[in-house]
Formats: C-alpha cells, structure tokens, sequence
C-alpha cells in the first residue's frame, strides 16, 4: 500500500508518548504493575507479551478507555492523564477494526472529521483523499461487511489517520486473519509507517510481528515490563528466562559459574561470554540455529552426548540431542547441503562462546 | 469479517441444496397438525363465523362501523394501547441500556427486576395494583398520610389506573427484545466512536441508537400489539368509559351470546394485529425477538437506512456542546434505570408483604404478622380444589406441549425441507396472536366437538399456548448442541437410536425440564381460556382468583399472588441452574 510522506501536503504531525510508573488494579489482581515506557516522535514500538501480561490495558490507559490507579500518561509534554478518549487526539486501530457496521467506507472515515464539526467541502475532499491514498476510492459506498479482510484494514487505517492524529494506536490489528493474510497486512503496516512517520504503539501476542515490524519492542509479563530493546537485541541478548523462552525458541541449560569458568551439568567447561560476578548457579541460553553438534569437541569445551531424533522441517533439519547425564537440546541445521548425521551417532554440542547469554535469574 | 464470510458461504450452500425433506423433517408432522387443527381452523372458523357463515353476510362488519358505541371502543382501545406503550417505551428504554452496558451487580439487578415481574402472573401483579391503588389502598394511605390529600382520590376504575397497570405489565416485553438487539452490538464500536472524537453522549447518538432501532421498533410492535389485546388488567382495572375491544368481544360471546358479531369484532382485531406485524416484519425479522435464532443474522441490510443520517447530525451537534453539559461521570442511567427497576418489582414485593398481614384488610404498614391468609388459602376447599384442577391440566398441557414442541424443535434445527420460514411462522403466532381472539377460536371448535367446559378441552388450548415456549427454549439448546457429538458416536459404533439414547437425550433433556417449567407455568397463570373454554364449569386457581377480585378483594388472593411469585421464581432458578450446568 502507498502512502504520501506528507500529509494536507504539510509536515507530519507527530509526537512521543511517555508512560511515568502506570498502575492498574483490578480486584485484587495487579494488571499493570508500575509501567515506565519512553516512545520518541516517528518511533515504532510493539509491546510483546502472552494475554493477561497487561499489554491491551496499558494500551487501554494510552487511549483513555481506562484510567490508571496512579501513574502518568503524557503526550509529547502535555499530560493526559486524566483526558476523556474523545479528546485525546489519538488514532486507534482496533482489534477486528471496529468499523461502524451502519456506516459506508466514505461514512466511516468521515466520522472523525464530522465529530470535529468541520466544513461539509473540507471533510469530503479528505475523505477522497485518504481512500484514494489507501486504494479505496473505488468502494467507498460499500459496508464494511461487504469487504475483505485486508479492505477493512484499510478502511480502520484511513479512518484513524484522517485527522492527522499524531499517534496511532493499534490493537492486535491482524489477530483474527490467517497467516499469509498476516504477513501481507504486516508488510502493509509497516510500509504505511515509513510514510506517515507517526508514533505508533503496536499490541500483539506474536513474536514474529513485533520483531519485523517494530524499531523496539518492549515485552511484558504478568503487569510489568521486563525488557525495552531492538528486535534484535531481545532475541540475542534477552534479559531473563521469560523473555528468553517467550521470544523463539531456546536451549537452556543449568551451569555454574566458578571462577571465570562457565561448568555444565556434568562439570565439563562450556563457551560462554565473559563473566564477572561472583560465583554462582545460572542458565545458559543458546538458540537452537546456533548450537552445532560434531563429531568431536573443539577447544572452547561442548556436552558428550548422542543424537536422540531428527525432524524435517522444509528449509531446515531439526536434531535433538541427549546428553549424558540426560539433558535434552535442540540444534537447528540449514538444508543447504545433506548433512551426514544419523539418529543414534554420538556427537558433542558446542557453540561460539558470544552467541550464548548468561543468566542469573 | 471471517465470520461474514463464511456465514455467507454457509447460507449459499444451504440454500442450494434445500430442496427436498430429510428425514428428521417427518417430526414436524405430528405438531403441525395439532397446530392446524387447534390454531388455524379455528382462527379460519372465526373468520367464516364473522362473514355469517352458512347465511353470507358483511352486517356484522357494517354493525361495527355504524355504531358509535363500537367507534367509541375503538377509539379507547387505541388510545390506551398508543399512551402504554410510549409509556412503556421512555421508562424501558435506561433500563435495557444499562441492562447492556452496566457493570455485574447492577446487571444482575436489573434482571431479576425485570424478569421476575415478567413471569409472575399477569393476575397476580394487576391485584397488586388493584391493592395499591384502591380507595382505601396503600397509595391513598400514604396520600392522607403525610397530609398531600385531605380525602382519597380515585386511581382505580379510570383510565389512569389503566394506563399505570397496563404500562407495569408490559415494560418486560417491551426491555427484553431491546436488550436482545442492544447486547449484540459490539463494545468496541462506541469505543472506536470515541477514539475518534465524540464525546459520550454523541457516540451514544451516532453510534448505539441506530445500532439498537431495529430492537426498539421490535419492542414497539410486540407491546401494541399486545395493548390491543390484552384483555385481564383493563378488565380488572377500567371504568364504565375504558371499554376495549377485548372486552367488547368477551361481552359478546359470554353475556350476549352473539357469536357471529364477537366473530366480527375479533377478526377486525386480528386483521390490525397481521397487518402490523407485517410492518413490522419490514423492519426486523420478528422471529428473532422472541427468541428464535437460526444464528443467520440477517438484519445489517435493514439497520442502515433507519435514521441513521439524522442522528449523525444530531450527535455532531451535540459534540460541540460537550463541553457545557453537565457530567454525571456515567453514573445518571444506573442510578435512573435501577430506581425504574425497583418500582418494576415494588408492587409485588408489596403484596407479597401484605400478604403476611393479621388484619383482614390491608393497611400499611402492617399491624402484625400472620400466616391467617395463608391459613385461609390452605383449609378452603374451593381453594383447594381449584389448586389440583389447575394442577391437573398443567400437566395434561405439559405433556403435550413438551413432546409435540421438542419433536417440532428436533425438526426445525435438524431437518431441512421447503417453506420453514412458514412453519416458523406457524409456530410462533400463538404467542403473538391476541389470546382472546385464539380462546374464542378455540371456544367454537371444542363446542363442535363437545369438549367446551372439559379439562382435556382447556389443557388443548393450554397446549397450543405453551407449545410456542418450548420450542424457542429447544432450538436454542440444540444450536448449542454440535452434530459432530452424534456423528463420532456413530463412527464408535452406536446405532441410531442408541445414539439417542446416550448422546443426544442427555444433552437435551435440561432443556425439556426447562422447557416443561415454563409451559406448566403458562398454563398454571391463565385466566383468558379459562374464561372462554370453561363455560362457568371449570374453576382454575386463577379463575378464582379472578372472581375473587371481581367480588371482594379478599386478602387470601394477596397470599395465593405471593405463592405464584414463589413459583416463578422458583422456575427462573431452575431454568438458571439447569443452564449453568449444561455450561460448565
């Protein structure tokens, strides 16, 4: 989908959003536990996490539709804490696009602009501006329940930007669709924020959205916050055990530290990146597509052991290993050439020492 | 949108290939014939009846135009059904909103203020009334009380006490299919309206109210047409001028044996009735409000059209003054809808209190405590013997309605075949058709067959009333019921009728108990078959009742009111508990 980088042929109207230590409590349970997030201007952020980690009410509480027990909410300086949804100026797409079912496209879009009460002439050549920016011209007297799933995306997106809200809000916009749909509207999303250079905030379950599409993405479990980072950076240095296992998948192994030197389960020395502290038990994670196993171990150390089990999975081969003393990994292989191992053969696990993360947790 | 387009798919599939019936179609038979026989040969009788059959004639229709006594009757039938139900209307109106909108403890509330009342006896609650407003009632008590009158003012036997007793009885039928439409809108949508700038009061304008029109013209259409036949409460609570045409009818059958005129009168009314549930029909399919759901909903092409345009420029409008109106904080429509709520339920919680009174008569607040009416009722035998009479065809009524209304609910979910629209039709007119009209038809059918006056008779005619309630409570059970279940029973090996036996008849039959509850409940509160059916010969509880408040307003019918409440309630518990079950 195209969009013009300007929009009313003005600069983009955009500002950062930044959460000061959010509360929310319902009952007795703590849905949202003292949540600080600093969003720049223009920045893409997806707030990561399993349903019930918090993320959709902290959301909720950017938008106005729940008000927090304590904490702040400001929009580039100006608090808004305590601002009813309608006056907030913010654009927010929503889960199945809530798009009026009573309205046309050209009605729906048009909404916002008509709550602003502003001139009949002004509000059409908008409407025709962004449905044609977003290739809706064609429909705009349709229904919503007369289009496609990725039409009514565009539909929900149209109607959010017209007002040229500085932030825009997305609720788990693709959700309810399939996979290659998914990807598609993804692609859409994140083409469309090149463009309109808006502040979004992108609420999701899944890893891999968040991890294409955002410049940062913050996961959350159970109310708080437990890692602000570049996609990047969560899948290759998370910062403990849950985001280590919620974000792809992973081996983790139990070591102890002792004097610089990183000892696995049967006391042979592993690769591992350098370490200071002082010693004690931890968990090395190492991600399956780096862990390799060979014939015979190299001279940063490895765990003994032999190949249990082998799956096929199209681009790449899946080994599982046992070790000796029984722990159970899983090594994940490119299909670039025919690798020669077989169930059964007895190998050693080992990895470059920097693509492992210590932690202590 | 998923949803939208495989519905569509489905729809498509099974429109194609509908042609013929399968066999599950064949339990349809045996209801549909005693509908025809109980329901449209005699409605079709009434209408020969009215044309002068064997003797053709269109006298009795001129009669009624001629006469200004029968202009006059149409007139307040018209005017009383036209002020109930806009009464009925703007008091229902904040309480299926917040019914919808509002938080557990004050759903739950609301609900129980609204059904309650709802399946406590339409007799029972006009008594109430009857006690409240009288000369010497608990209103003018009150009223000379706290000195705001100096002697009682007349309530009763005008058209005010009407209009109040009339628009109490029928604020639940008019809540409920509003709050059916109301709880399918989605949340999100008045949501997605304020993320785009209006403000509370314009999105519920823009966004709710037309979203809820198809509900509220619903509402509308079943309580006017149920003023214009509702017979008991202006019965009991009108002057010499409210005669209404229900009464008129029942005049003419009962007291001036005028057959072929009653005829003519009761076709006028059940012609108005079809004509407006034509309408009605435009607007929103009426099957649906009363509960029957095929789960094909089919009402976006007719929601659009409604008004919607205007609203939009009234809600705009009203954005722009936001800021100037007073804030409630979203605490204004509870606090209303609740205190509506509660003088839903005052009424027969006030009987019901008056009803442990040890004085005979009823004052307020009570002088002691005493279980005399109780006593009264109990160690009376004609109370008693009116209790098993009712009792007794309860359950011939139940037995029939359950079995033939669950075979015509296993049919009209399973079975394919041509013209269900019709059949669904057939099924559902019962509740919708005026039952003075239907009891009178049913009334010249038993005369023919010599079964007027007889238990079996009225218990037939109970039958064709109940069967309607069954069938709604069934189908909705059995959309529930996945088919998959049946068909790994096959593919494990049981047959048939062990299939029945081990998979469906378990999951279904909290339902028929349900089901069997409300039809023994429909027959168990009658009064208007009775009238007809029973030709003086049979006296049902209710029907005793009814003299008795005809008669002398005795204090034992507060006690016998107070255990029909006890009855309902303890219907809407089981039928609550039997389908928390089945959930969990």
């Amino acid at each position: 989908m195209l969009m013009k980088a300007t929009v009313n042929g003005t600069d983009v109207t955009t500002a950062g959003i930044a959460l000061h230590n959010l509360q929310k409590r319902y009952g007795s349970a703590m849905a949202v536990d003292d949540v600080s997030l600093s969003v720049s201007p223009g920045e893409f952020i997806s707030l990561l996490g399993p349903s019930g980690s918090g993320k959709t009410t902290t959301l909720m509480m950017i938008a106005g539709f729940e008000m927090p027990d304590s904490g702040r909410v400001l929009l580039g300086d100006k608090d808004i804490t305590r601002l009813p949804p309608h006056r907030r100026e913010l654009g927010v797409i929503f889960q199945n696009y809530a798009l009026f079912p009573h309205m046309t496209v050209a009605e729906n879009v048009a909404y916002p602009l008509r709550m602003r009460r502003m001139a009949k002439a002004e509000i059409e050549s908008r409407v025709h501006r962004i449905l044609d920016q977003v290739h809706l011209g064609a429909l705009a007297s349709r229904y919503a329940h007369q289009m496609s799933g990725g039409q009514q995306q565009r539909v929900a997106i149209a109607r959010a930007l017209v007002f040229d809200p500085p932030v825009l809000l997305l609720d788990e916009p693709l959700g309810a669709l399939d996979k290659k749909l998914r990807e598609h509207l993804r692609n859409e999303i994140k083409t469309l924020h090149k463009e309109v250079g808006k502040t979004m905030i992108y609420v999701t379950h899944d890893q891999d959205e968040a991890l294409a599409m955002s410049d940062r993405v913050a996961v959350m479990h159970e109310g708080r916050i437990r890692q602000v980072a570049a996609p990047k950076d969560i899948y290759r240095r998370p910062a403990d055990l849950f985001v280590a296992g919620f974000v792809g998948e992973v081996n983790l192994i139990p070591v102890k530290l002792k004097s610089g030197i990183v000892h696995g389960p049967a006391g042979e020395s592993l690769p591992a990146p350098k370490w200071q502290d002082a010693d004690r038990d931890a968990t090395l994670c190492v991600r399956p597509e780096h862990l390799r196993l060979e014939a015979s171990a190299g001279s940063s150390g490895g765990i003994q052991g032999r190949i249990s089990g082998m799956t096929f999975v199209g681009d790449a081969t899946v080994l599982e290993f046992r070790s000796e003393t029984g722990l159970q990994l899983l090594s994940k292989v490119l299909n670039v050439s025919d690798q020669s191992m077989e169930v059964g053969d007895s190998c050693v696990a080992s990895w470059v020492a920097n693509d492992a993360t210590i932690l202590t947790d | 949108m998923a949803g939208t387009m495989s519905s569509m798919a489905i729809t498509g599939r099974a429109k194609s290939s509908r042609p013929w019936p399968t066999p599950w179609a064949w339990l349809l038979l045996p209801g549909s014939v005693f509908l025809v026989v109980l329901f449209v040969v005699p409605l079709t009788g009434l209408l020969l009846l009215a044309f002068g059959m064997p003797n053709w004639t269109l006298a009795n229709f001129s009669r009624i135009g001629d006469s200004p006594v029968y202009l006059t009757v149409m007139r307040n039938t018209l005017e009383i059904s036209v002020t109930v139900t806009a009464l009925a209307f703007v008091l229902s109106y904040p309480i299926a909103y917040a019914l919808t909108t509002g938080g557990m403890v004050l759903r739950t509330f609301l609900l129980i203020g609204v059904v309650l009342p709802y399946f406590t006896s339409t007799l029972a609650r006009t008594f109430a009334w009857i006690v409240l407003l009288g000369r010497n009632g608990v209103v003018n008590q009150f009223l000379l009380e706290v000195g705001w009158v100096s002697q009682p003012i007349p309530l009763l036997y005008n058209r005010f006490g009407v209009i109040l007793g009339m628009t109490h009885i029928v604020m639940p039928m008019m809540i409920l299919p509003m709050y059916t439409v109301m709880s399918s809108i989605d949340p999100k949508l008045m949501r997605a309206a304020k993320a785009n700038g209006a403000s509370p009061l314009a999105a519920f304008l823009t966004i709710f109210l037309p979203l809820s029109l198809p509900g509220l013209i619903a509402g509308i259409l079943l309580v006017f047409i149920y003023c214009l036949g509702f017979y008991i409460t202006p019965a009991l609570m009108g002057g010499l001028s409210d005669v209404m045409i229900t009464m008129a009818i029942s005049s003419q059958i009962l007291e001036q044996l005028n057959w072929n005129f009653g005829a003519a009168l009761s076709v006028v009314l059940l012609l108005t009735v079809l004509s407006l549930l034509w309408i009605g029909s435009r607007f929103f399919p009426i099957e649906q409000l009363l509960g029957f759901s095929d789960g094909k909903l089919g009402s976006s092409v007719t929601r659009r059209q409604m008004g919607a345009k205007m609203l939009m420029r009234v809600g705009s409008a009203a954005n722009a003054l936001d800021r100037w109106l007073p804030s409630m904080r979203g605490r204004g429509v509870p606090i209303l809808a609740s205190c509506l709520a509660v003088l839903l339920l005052l009424p027969v919680l006030i009987v019901a209190y008056l009803s442990f009174s040890a004085s005979s008569y009823f004052v307020f607040p009570l002088p002691g405590y005493s279980l005399r009416n109780y006593e009264a009722f109990l160690f009376d035998t004609l109370w008693v013997r009116a209790t098993f009479t009712s009792i007794r065809i309860a359950l011939m009524a139940v037995a029939m309605a359950t079995a033939l209304g669950a075979m015509l609910a296993f049919g009209l979910s399973r079975g394919a075949m041509p013209g269900r629209g019709a059949m669904i039709a057939l099924l559902l007119s019962p509740i919708i058709m005026p039952t003075v009209i239907v009891a009178v038809a049913t009334y010249f059918l038993l005369a023919r067959w010599g079964l007027q006056g007889t238990e079996f008779g009225l218990a037939l005619g109970h039958a064709v009333h109940a069967i309607p309630y069954v069938v709604v409570i069934v189908v909705a059970n059995l959309r529930d019921l996945n088919p998959s279940y049946e068909r790994a029973a096959r593919s494990l090996g049981a047959g048939p009728w062990a299939t029945m036996r081990t998979i469906v008849a378990p999951l279904v039959l909290p339902a028929l108990i349900v089901a069997s509850f409300f039809a023994f409940l429909a027959s168990f509160d009658d009064v208007v078959y009775v009238l007809f059916l029973g030709i003086g010969k049979i006296t049902t509880l209710p029907m005793r009742m009814w003299e008795g408040i005809r008669q002398d307003i005795s204090p034992t019918i507060a006690a016998v009111a107070t255990l029909q409440m006890l009855l309902a309630t303890i219907v809407i518990v089981v039928g609550t508990l039997l389908r928390r079950q089945k959930k969990s």
